[in-house]
């Protein structure tokens, strides 16, 4: 099976290349996913640079283009690639090494969202509690593993990253707006009702089409201009 | 900026939206189906006071839809602040420009 892949260097290149690989047939097993095809690839040749922990789409680490769509190689399955297979760094991020990108921004935007509960109310003797349907209302937003496929997606985050939060930090956002026990909703939306933060985001849909978790971050900038829009009535 | 900034925006750009979809169909079934005879017919439609008053409604939404949009595709693109700023005065003095020169037109009509 044939694979292009980009190679970037910045101790010995001033441009990126692409560089073919090829992995052996009798090296194909079913049910093989990309990752377990990339980490051949290495041992053909180690200065191929990727991130990868978990193998099994739970930490995030090894998101890339993969034939111009983001997703996570360990849950990619090869069958389903058209050969070659094209691997690209995400599109937008400053690029480190091969497929390993700078994430700073992406990080910072994240931490802009507030990601943390905010509630001063004396602290009960067990836990907050929250009713059933309450809790229902993270469903979809929890989920997040933070790969950043969906912000390196999106083109409003390409055009403005340093501005607009991205669909991965206001997917956070919308997720501690939905959160009853949070307390600081109205700062929230406060924060976010400018022209870049929020509503840059132009419903491109990318985020959704690319997601990895199946999520929905489109549909959750929607509900927070929705809860945006009940609260100033 | 304040003013047309943020949520105000988003909301002014889909209210505008619905308020210019409306008087098009209004417009386009005066046109099928009750078109001007002659000249005279059309100048008295243009010079009713509810029309101009609409109709002058419909430029406003017009602008300010058409601003909103011209500041999203400069804030998206156009990202030097000296090149950002030139190109939003010429869009905003444009805009302007069309405005006074509809209001002139229908304050015409109303007045013949």
């Amino acid at each position: 099976m044939e694979f292009s892949i980009y190679r970037f260097n910045p101790e010995t290149d001033t441009l990126p290349k692409m560089q073919r690989f090829t992995l052996p047939d009798d090296q194909v097993e079913p049910g093989m996913m990309l990752l377990d095809a990339l980490l051949l690839l290495k041992e053909q040749d180690d200065s191929l640079g990727f991130r990868r922990s978990c193998q099994h789409g739970v930490c995030g680490s090894d998101g890339m283009n993969i034939n111009g769509m983001n997703g996570l190689a360990c849950i990619t399955p090869l069958a389903d690639l058209e050969a070659p297979v094209t691997l690209r760094p995400f599109p937008g991020m400053p690029v480190i090494r091969d497929l390993i990108v700078d994430m700073g921004n992406f990080w910072d935007q994240y931490r802009k969202a507030e990601p943390w509960l905010v509630n001063d109310s004396p602290e009960p003797e067990v836990e907050r509690k929250q009713s059933p349907e309450d809790r229902d209302q993270l469903d979809g937003l929890y989920e997040c593993i933070l790969c950043g496929c969906c912000s390196a997606a999106c083109p409003s985050y390409w055009w403005n990253p340093d501005k607009f939060l991205g669909p991965a930090a206001l997917l956070q956002a919308a997720r501690f707006i939905q959160d009853s026990r949070d307390e600081a909703t109205d700062h929230r939306l406060a924060e976010l009702d400018d022209a870049w933060k929020l509503y840059r985001c132009h419903t491109i849909m990318n985020c959704t089409q690319v997601c990895p978790k199946g999520l929905n971050p489109s549909r959750a900038i929607s509900d927070i201009r929705r809860t945006m829009l009940k609260k100033s009535l | 900026m304040r003013l047309l900034s943020g949520q105000r925006a988003w909301l002014l750009q889909r209210l505008t939206a619905v308020y210019i979809g409306l008087w098009l169909i209004l417009a386009l079934g005066y046109f099928i189906f009750a078109p001007p005879v002659d000249h005279a017919t059309w100048q008295a439609t243009v010079g009713h006071p509810l029309v101009g008053l609409l109709t002058a409604l419909f430029v406003l939404a017009l602008l300010l839809h058409a601003w909103i949009g011209l500041r999203d595709v400069v804030m998206d693109y156009v990202h030097p602040p000296g090149t950002r700023l030139a190109v939003l005065s010429v869009s905003a003095g444009a805009l302007i420009l069309l405005g006074l020169w509809a209001l002139f037109i229908l304050i015409r009509a109303g007045l013949s």
